[in-house]
């Protein structure tokens, strides 16, 4: 069996936000990178896939030079290998270009699960996975918190409004993992030492444009000192007279 | 060669680790005072254990500059966890490896590495820690063996140890050219470890006493060639000090970046501490010191790795570091206030812990007597 797991670069979420010069971006220069926490499930899931059926497992990003650290973090947990697709703009493109990229890449390659995180906590979009299924012409099973492998089919579990819904679907098929799928790793040290060994191949992005475009960005107003309204019972008629004129949530 | 980049994931999954798993329950266990078993296995489990030791033989093939990566940021987290980890990778399996047989290494070694077995190093004596000279500690070669006798005091790990690499002499009159380590088993007859000593600080890291009496170990207990007991001993001198430097580092930057912290949200007199001058040159003497000490070291380890002599440049660092991360720990205290003076408070736990930098590793009185030496006084 083989699995391709896509992976994403991101400010961690300790990164204080500053908004770059012409209101557009955000200055990444000062923040600390992770591998995207959800995608995290996913490489585990794929790694306990693999250590159960000797599968291989490949981890995939579309980012900057800078995106090897997070494959090779994948790597260290127990990924066999890395591709990057590599654009030192990849990081600010629109989730249809992103998936784009991703779907032209995939189209060459051979895979069974093709697993990515829900979303990027970064743009928090949760796009990539199903746009790029689409592309493909692929089944994909989005939100998953639970996942049995079959023979030549998968059966997940998804986390629905107040309850759980269980869909199978045949082999290939895209799946976007959520929290709880599992317990991520960390890599240990036979890992981390390995991981600076395998070489990561490196693919150039197909030609895609960004079709949406961010006008503005700006970050949520300074919270507001609070207001103590009254002690005990007698706070209650003016709590519930501010509630309903000034914060308008009754 | 290690990669750079080998070194950035080691320190950030450490460091993860550290967050994560270890400083939540910190100071619940040094108020228990008990061996942590957990964080010990699951520090086995991430393979920490095998950092020093080459990948053919078991190890994991990381060099000096990634042990004390590692133990640096275990120190942040719980110098208890930090010294024992640092211990179980260096003195308490080094001898083993080095001069044990594949019988020993089969029965100690990989056990030790796999977390199951737990080692300790046993130098000091009642009436001999810096001047080591005066050990009494004797193994006296008896038909295929040896026996031995002595009272080994202040032993890291006593209380749980499964094994003891036991710096004896073979013959009193020779005095240290005539020293010798020993593997000598826990279950050997003749050894007793006494009831744990009562601390004040690194309280999870468990000590005790040991007494041989009448201990009988095969001759292939010797670990090394009869008489290289120092010799053996100034082998890993220098990086057994890099290694306490680093926990000394990681502790400083513990008390910096909580004080760091917490002088932003403490306010007195309508403004955070953080904008008096004073409490401002605490926190620009804490991070000064902390960029110079991190240089030291990983000077030290650059020169561990390229095989250099560098016992000097070793007790510089152990000497400088520890003394900076007393000072470190010593203004986290008067920052906090009366909340240092409080057991909830890690700056608590920081500050006891640093009494323990001070004479692990050698004095700060013998190393500047060392230094000044070196330098041809
Ligand atoms: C937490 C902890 C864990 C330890 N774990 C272990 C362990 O696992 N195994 C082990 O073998 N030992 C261990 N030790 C013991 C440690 O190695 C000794 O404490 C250390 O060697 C110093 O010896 P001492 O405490 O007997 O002090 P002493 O040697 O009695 O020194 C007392 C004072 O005299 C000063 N002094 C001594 N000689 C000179 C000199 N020539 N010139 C100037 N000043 C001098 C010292 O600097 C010190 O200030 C541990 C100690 C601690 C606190």
């Amino acid at each position: 069996m083989k699995i391709i797991v896509c992976v994403k670069r991101v400010p961690d979420t300790e990164t204080r936000i500053r908004i770059a010069a012409g209101g557009k971006g955000i200055d990444n220069s000062e923040a600390n990178f992770v591998l995207n926490p959800y995608d995290e499930y996913a490489v585990e899931e794929a790694i306990r896939i693999k250590e159960k059926t000797q599968a291989e497992v490949a981890v995939l990003s579309y980012g900057p030079e800078e995106a090897t650290k997070e494959i090779r973090t994948a790597i260290a947990m127990g990924a066999d290998k890395g591709i990057l697709i590599k654009d030192p703009k990849a990081l600010v493109r629109d989730a249809g270009a992103v998936a784009s990229v991703l779907a032209a890449a995939l189209k060459g390659m051979q895979f069974d699960l093709l697993f990515f995180g829900k979303q990027a906590i970064d743009s928090d979009e949760a796009s990539v996975g199903p746009m790029t299924a689409q592309l493909l012409k692929l089944p994909c099973i989005s939100f998953i918190n639970k996942l049995e492998i079959g023979n030549g089919t998968v059966t997940a579990q998804r986390d629905v409004e107040g309850g759980k819904e269980v869909v199978a679907s045949p082999m290939p098929v895209a799946l976007t993992a959520q929290k709880g799928l599992n317990e991520p790793r960390l890599p240990a040290l036979k890992g981390i030492m390995r991981a600076k060994k395998i070489p990561i191949e490196e693919l150039a992005p197909a030609q895609v444009k960004d079709r949406v475009e961010v006008i503005s960005l700006e970050l949520p107003p300074q919270r507001k000192g609070g207001k103590v309204v009254g002690e005990g019972k007698d706070a209650a008629v003016p709590l519930a007279k501010l509630l309903k004129t000034e914060a308008r949530v009754i | 060669m290690i990669a750079p980049e080998t070194a950035r994931l080691l320190r950030k999954t450490v460091a993860r680790f550290v967050d994560r798993e270890v400083r939540p329950v910190a100071n619940r266990l040094e108020e228990g005072k008990e061996f942590p078993w957990e964080l010990f296995r699951r520090a086995a489990d991430l393979g920490f254990f095998r950092m020093r030791y080459p990948k053919e033989k078991g190890g994991a093939g990381g060099n000096a500059t990634l042990f004390n990566i590692m133990c640096e940021e275990l120190a942040r987290g719980y110098m208890s966890l930090a010294a024992i980890t640092a211990m179980q990778c260096l003195m308490c399996t080094d001898f083993i490896f080095k001069f044990g047989t594949d019988a020993i290494r089969d029965e100690y070694f990989h056990p030790a590495m796999r977390g199951e077995k737990v080692g300790a190093f046993c130098l000091t004596e009642p009436d001999a820690g810096t001047d080591l000279a005066s050990i009494r500690t004797i193994a006296e070669p008896d038909g295929d063996g040896y026996v031995i006798n002595g009272l080994k005091t202040w032993i890291t790990n006593a209380p749980v140890a499964d094994m003891f690499t036991v710096l004896c002499l073979t013959d009193r009159k020779s005095g240290l050219k005539g020293a010798n380590f020993f593997l000598v088993d826990r279950k050997t007859a003749g050894v007793s470890v006494s009831k744990k000593f009562d601390k004040m600080g690194t309280r999870a890291a468990v000590i005790a006493e040991v007494a041989f009496e009448n201990a009988r170990v095969p001759a292939a207990n010797r670990l090394g060639e009869e008489g290289r007991g120092m010799a053996n001993l100034m082998r890993i001198l220098a990086e057994i000090r890099a290694m306490t430097a680093a926990l000394s580092l990681g502790l400083a930057r513990a008390a910096y970046d909580d004080s760091l912290r917490y002088v932003k949200e403490r306010h007195a007199f309508g403004s955070p501490i953080g904008s008096y001058q004073l409490i401002r040159a605490k926190i620009a003497n804490m991070a000064t010191e902390i960029e110079a000490s991190r240089l030291m070291l990983y000077w030290v380890t650059d020169m561990l790795d390229r095989g250099a002599k560098c016992l000097k440049e070793a007790s510089m660092a152990k000497y400088f570091v520890s003394e900076v991360a007393c000072r470190a720990c010593d203004e986290a205290t008067r920052i906090f206030g009366a909340y240092s003076y409080s057991n909830e408070y890690d700056v608590n736990r920081y500050f006891r812990d640093t009494r323990f930098l001070l004479f692990g590793g050698g004095t700060s009185e013998i190393l500047q007597d060392i230094i000044g030496r070196e330098l041809g006084l």
